[in-house]
């Protein structure tokens, strides 16, 4: 599945090079935690998660949140196929984080 | 004849005396998420240049420190075979992005032919998911090598630099040892002065060292303790080795 995401990943013509944003997402229950933060230690003051499934298509739109966190809610479905994670704070600057099924069943504890 | 014979025993007697060596490799010390999300480590002691192994008995301690906390990993090691000698094997999953380090206290190795016990306090450096932080951690241990060059993410050719230190301060003009990890056998020593290279620190314990070719090497600072260890009701000295592993790549011209 990590595949198809990467596929997936492909598709959207993401910039690649991470620079120095660097996106991490985990699961907790049912709950997505994105942590968004830069090289230095800084967390962005803006900036846009988009979520997608591993067809690429577009599930939710989300600002970061207070200390480059945001949460939302696992998406029906998600745990079978993986989600993929982009953030982009401004040109340049953007980062993603595939979230495999098998992070979605490790955050569960069922592996 | 004599005088052959001597050599011969003199060579056998070399052949032993190079560096002992305890090492933790991992699969993999730069992981990325599209690598998945776990490695494999191997907890041996050897003679890494020439491949000699030597049993690891199992250690005192084997922890993983990220973030600053440190967890114990110790029960997760199982037994495995490294140069035809007992060592230890684990698989461990990267939960979080940032440098994960591994360090192992072995139980002290008593070594007839130096007439002394030796002790080496191993760690290596894993950064997961792009992020570096934390590459720079001290571990707070008996002995060891705090590192002023990025433990990861080196070219070959590049300089390693390092602060070797002693219940937490600096030894001035420390003497460390250098040794590649010859897993293939295809480096060869025109001297067997080169297959452990020795160097000094300077008056602030640090030290440097420019690697020539890419792969695993090791840097061990040793120290003798200040209380020596009993032998068959005598005194032995101690040993105290502070030891780091750390992976250069090749070059990525074409």
């Amino acid at each position: 599945m990590i595949r198809a995401l990467a596929f997936a990943l492909a598709l959207a013509a993401l910039p690649v090079a991470a620079h120095d944003l660097r996106v991490f997402a985990s699961v907790s229950g049912q709950t997505v935690t994105v942590e968004s933060t830069f090289s230095s230690g800084r967390v962005p003051t803006g900036g846009e998660i988009r979520v997608l499934d591993a067809q690429n298509v577009l599930l939710m739109t989300l600002d970061i949140g207070d200390e480059g966190k945001t949460q939302f809610a696992l998406p029906e479905g998600a745990a079978n196929t993986g989600l993929m994670i982009e953030v982009e704070v401004s040109e340049g600057h953007s980062d993603y984080w595939m979230l495999t099924p098998d992070d979605i069943a490790y955050g569960q504890g069922k592996n | 004849m004599k005088a052959l014979m001597t050599a011969a025993a003199l060579a056998a007697l070399a052949s032993t005396a190079t560096a002992h060596y305890g090492m933790i490799i991992p699969s993999d010390n730069m992981v990325s998420q599209e690598d998945g999300r776990s490695i494999d480590l191997t907890l041996s002691f050897s003679h890494p240049f020439e491949g000699i192994g030597m049993v690891l008995e199992r250690p005192e301690a084997f922890t993983v420190t990220h973030g600053g906390k440190t967890t114990d990993l110790l029960d997760r090691l199982q037994d495995t075979q490294v140069m035809d000698h007992a060592a230890f094997a684990t698989e461990y999953r990267l939960d979080r992005p940032g440098t994960h380090v591994f360090a192992m206290t072995p139980k002290p190795y008593w070594e007839p032919e130096e007439d002394a016990f030796i002790t080496h306090f191993t760690k290596t450096y894993v950064s997961a998911y792009g992020d570096d932080d934390g590459w720079d951690a001290e571990l707070g241990l008996k002995t060891e090598i705090v590192p002023l060059s990025k433990p990861f993410a080196l070219w070959e050719g590049n300089l390693f630099q390092g602060i070797v230190k002693l219940d937490g301060a600096p030894v001035p003009y420390a003497e460390v040892e250098v040794e590649y990890y010859n897993e293939d056998g295809s480096a060869v020593a025109p001297s067997d002065l080169m297959i452990t290279q020795t160097i000094k620190a300077d008056a602030d314990g640090v030290f440097s060292y420019a690697v020539p070719a890419d792969g695993w090497w090791g840097f061990a600072a040793l120290n003798t303790a200040a209380e020596p260890m009993q032998h068959d009701g005598e005194d032995k000295a101690h040993e105290l080795g502070a030891v780091i592993w750390v992976h250069f790549e090749p070059w990525g011209a074409k």
